[in-house]
Parts: structure tokens; sequence; C-alpha cells
């Protein structure tokens, strides 16, 4: 009867910590990259592990639907594990491992301290470095804690995050490019251009057509500079019809 | 007949004026489209890129109008002096003709510069900055005046970087998302031409990356360069749409 009660106390003994915190992306300052197609921000998790100096703090990342099915006792560098592997065998992934004295609890000021998911494209198809931080495969949505594990035993964890979704590009091929209207300024040119060509052309017409005739300024004629008068001559006549008749 | 005679003189009068500042318009007129074919901006690749530099043809032709529109002004003047209806009448057709080109100038750089809209260069962008096997010169083209654009004017993008992670690209087909949200030009680069923080530049951090978009710094240009072409062509008809009714006027009136 000892064996039974041995092994009821042995798990009592090894619960892990669930800490309160939850993860969150990063809003101070306000990032433009705070998620990219394959990348996202979070920030460092200060002043959260601090009973915690000897463990090694773990990031996990996992799609949304596996978070609940994520063992704790999975160790990390392992294929179960693995980035490479993921999302395709593996739902979840460990990587950022770092210690107490990466997140020193006191945040200088001035100092930007977050942590990029997704930054490390070298390894990103090395089996070799299956804790490698690569660029996610998709847009999501993923849900990240953190781990604390001594050893390989693992001591204290946050909560999931919320669920993060990154950003889908669409294609350029959507961005319409027919006409946008016309703006008033050009209406304004074409309609009153149009209109005083059209006068002109008509006044043209009329000036031909009236070639010969007298304008409506006819009584104001205005002679060339240099043009030469005619005055008309009577002929003073020396011989009378009825003489010729004597 | 002295009323008349005065009145002569006046409509001579004002004809000749009308005619020398015709004349003087038209020096300004190819001054100012010489110096936009000259391409102060260096923005002809991207609008020669669109297949629409109707702008560009728009100020060519008002080079050649604003030379006719001298040559004509010189005419007119001797034709009004010497009262010549030959010469006033081919004075007349003429400058109709030049009327008429000048104002297809206007309206081309008016509806032209209304089809340059950001999504335009917003597309050319995407689909031929930094393309991999480009097609022809012109995708090389683009290529160096965006980068060129981005370094003197600290932008990046059309409407700003977000354009970059908006859309996929072809910049994006040869560079990694997560190594190049969007390009080095984008980041704020030192004297050397290197990232200052490049970090900070991949997060977005304000102060390390130019986060205004390029759009601005175009369509200044554009537009000076099309109202400049339009605005001032529509006045300069205008008024020699006065002196050509005058001219019409005094011609009917001369002694045949």
């Amino acid at each position: 009867t000892m064996l039974p009660l041995l092994l009821l106390l042995l798990p009592a003994a090894r619960a892990i910590v669930e800490l309160p915190d939850r993860p969150a992306l990063t809003q101070t300052p306000p990032l433009e990259g705070l998620t990219t197609a394959s990348t996202f921000v979070l920030d460092q998790p200060r002043c959260v592990f601090e009973n915690y100096s000897n463990a090694v703090i773990w990031l996990v990342v996992a799609l949304d639907k596996a978070t609940s099915t994520f063992n704790n006792t999975a160790r990390p560098g392992t294929s179960e594990t693995a980035f490479q592997r993921f999302p395709a065998s593996v739902s979840a992934y460990m990587t950022l491992n770092a210690t107490l004295a990466n997140y020193p609890c006191r945040k200088p000021a001035g100092d930007i301290t977050v942590l990029r998911v997704g930054s490390e494209t070298s390894c990103a198809q090395d089996e070799a470095r299956p804790t490698c931080n690569g660029p996610l495969p998709g847009p999501g949505p993923y849900q990240v804690k953190f781990l604390a594990l001594e050893g390989s035993e693992p001591v204290a964890e946050t909560a999931w995050s919320e669920p993060i979704t990154l950003r889908t590009a669409k294609s350029p091929s959507t961005i319409p490019t027919t006409d946008s209207g016309h703006s008033a300024g050009m209406i304004a040119i074409t309609t009153i251009l149009s209109i005083l060509f059209a006068i002109l052309l008509a006044g043209l017409v009329a000036m031909l057509v009236f070639w010969d005739s007298d304008s409506c300024g006819g009584s104001s004629t205005f002679s060339k500079p240099e043009s030469v008068t005619v005055r008309r001559y009577t002929p003073h006549h020396v011989y009378d019809q009825p003489a010729a008749r004597l | 007949m002295a009323k008349s005679d005065d009145c002569i003189h006046i409509l001579q009068g004002l004809l000749v004026f009308g005619n020398v500042v015709i004349g003087m318009c038209g020096i300004a007129l190819t001054a100012e489209c010489i110096y936009f074919v000259s391409n102060p901006h260096d923005l002809y690749p991207l609008l020669k890129a669109t297949e629409n530099n109707d702008i560009y043809a728009a100020a060519w032709i008002g080079i050649f109008v604003g030379l006719a529109l001298f040559a004509l002004s010189i005419l007119g003047i001797i034709g009004v002096i010497k009262a010549s209806r030959t010469l006033l009448l081919v004075y007349i057709i003429l400058m109709l003709i030049t009327f008429a080109f000048e104002m297809a100038s206007c309206i081309t750089a008016a509806t032209h510069r209304d089809s340059l809209t950001p999504s335009l260069f917003l597309k050319q962008m995407l689909e031929r900055y930094q393309k991999s096997e480009p097609a022809n010169d012109s995708d090389n083209e683009v290529t160096k005046t965006w980068d060129e654009l981005m370094l003197q004017n600290h932008c990046c993008g059309v409407l700003g970087p977000s354009d970059w992670q908006e859309y996929t690209s072809a910049f994006h087909l040869t560079h990694s998302d997560a190594d190049y949200p969007w390009p080095r030009q984008c980041c704020v680069l030192d004297a050397q031409g290197l990232p200052i923080n490049l970090d900070g530049c991949k997060l977005g951090v304000p102060g390390y990356y130019n986060s205004n978009g390029c759009y601005d710094a175009i369509s200044g240009p554009l537009n000076t360069h099309a109202w400049g072409v339009a605005w001032f062509g529509f006045a300069i008809l205008c008024w020699t749409f006065c002196v050509l009714l005058g001219t019409m006027f005094y011609w009917s009136g001369i002694e045949y």
C-alpha cells in the first residue's frame, strides 16, 4: 500500500507552476513590423521568471488548434519539437532559449526589449538546428507561451497568448488602375477651349462668306495708307445737239 | 473720317500690342516646355514604364507651338500695319491651326495627369522593382529610379512601407520577408550607405526607417509639369482668342 501512496505523492511534487503572465505582441513603442508575413514581435518576459534562476526559458510556438495537445514534457532540440518539421509533422516547436540573465527585471529606459520570432533565415532548412528561430511558414493563427525547464524538467510556464495572426499579402493585380475620373480643371479646360475654337471657326467662315460685301462695320471702311484717289471729271461739251439740226 | 481714323489707329495699336504679347508668351511657353522635357526630377523612366508619357508629348508640342506663336505674331504685326488682306488671312488661318495644336496639348496634359494615380505607381513598383529577370531595360530603369527616389527623399514605397507587406511583389520573390520586410533603401542610412540600425529598421522602430511614402515626391513635380503646360497654354489661348477676333473684325473692315 505504500507504493501507490508514493506514486500519488510524486506527481504532486513535480507539478509545474502556471504563472499568470501571458505573452503579448509589443505595444510600446509602436512598430511598423509588429507582424509581417512570416515574423512577429513579442515583449520579453521580464520580471516573470524571477524565482527560476537555474532554469532555461524556452518559447513554445504552436498552431492555435494544437495548444491543448502540447505536452510540457516534450524536450527541446528533438525531432518532436523541431522547427523544420513544423507544421507538417509537429504542431508546435520550441525555440529562443535564454536564461534569467537575459531577461533582467529592471528594464533600462530607452532600450527596446523585444523578441522577434522568425528572424533567423539561415537555419530554416538546417535539420541539424531544430531550435532554429526560423520564419513562420504561414499566416497562422499561432499561440505562444514561455516554458522554464530545469535540466529537462518543466518547472514553470506562462499562459498561452492570444491567437496571433500574421499578414497575408494580396497580389498586385488586384490593385485597380482603371479610370479614376476627370478632375474639374481638365473638364474646364476642355469645354472652354472647345467653345473658343468653335467661335473662331465660325468667325473665319463668316469672314470668308462675306468676303466681298461690306461687313457690319461697312460704313466705316478705311482706306489703305497709300491709295490713289480718282476724281470724276465731267467733260465740257463745246457743241450742243440742237445746233447740229440747223 | 477723322473719328474713324482714330478708331482705326486704336484698333491697329491694340492688335499690335496683342501680337507682341502673343510673341512673348510664345517664347515663354517654349522655354517652359524645354525645361519640362529636360526631365529635371528624373521621373521620366517611371512614366515611360507606365506606357503613358503623353505628358511629355504635350510638352514637346508646346515647344513647337511656342515658336510658331512667336513667328506668327511677327507676321500679324506686319499684316496689321500694312493693312494687307492677304497677309492677315494667312495669319488668321495659321493661327487657327496653331490654336488647335495648343488646345490638343493642354487637354492631353490635363487628361494624362489625371490618369497618374497612386495605384498606378504602386502596381508598377510592386511588379517591377528589383525584378529578378528584367524583361527589358525599362525594368532596370524603374529599379534605379525608385532607389534614387527613396534615398534622396527619405521615403519608402508609394504610400508607406506597408505597401511591401500588404501586397506580394517581385522584390519579395528574391528577398525573404523575414530578412527584408521592406527594401534596405527604406532604412535610415549613414554616410557610407549602410543602415544605422538594421534590426531597428527590420522591426520598424520609429527613427530607424522611413515611414512616409514617396507619392508626394512624385506627384509634386508631375503636377507642376502638367498644370504648367495646361494652364499656361490655356491662358495664352484665351488671349489669342481675343486678338484673333479683333483681327477678324479688322480684316473685314479693310477696303477691298
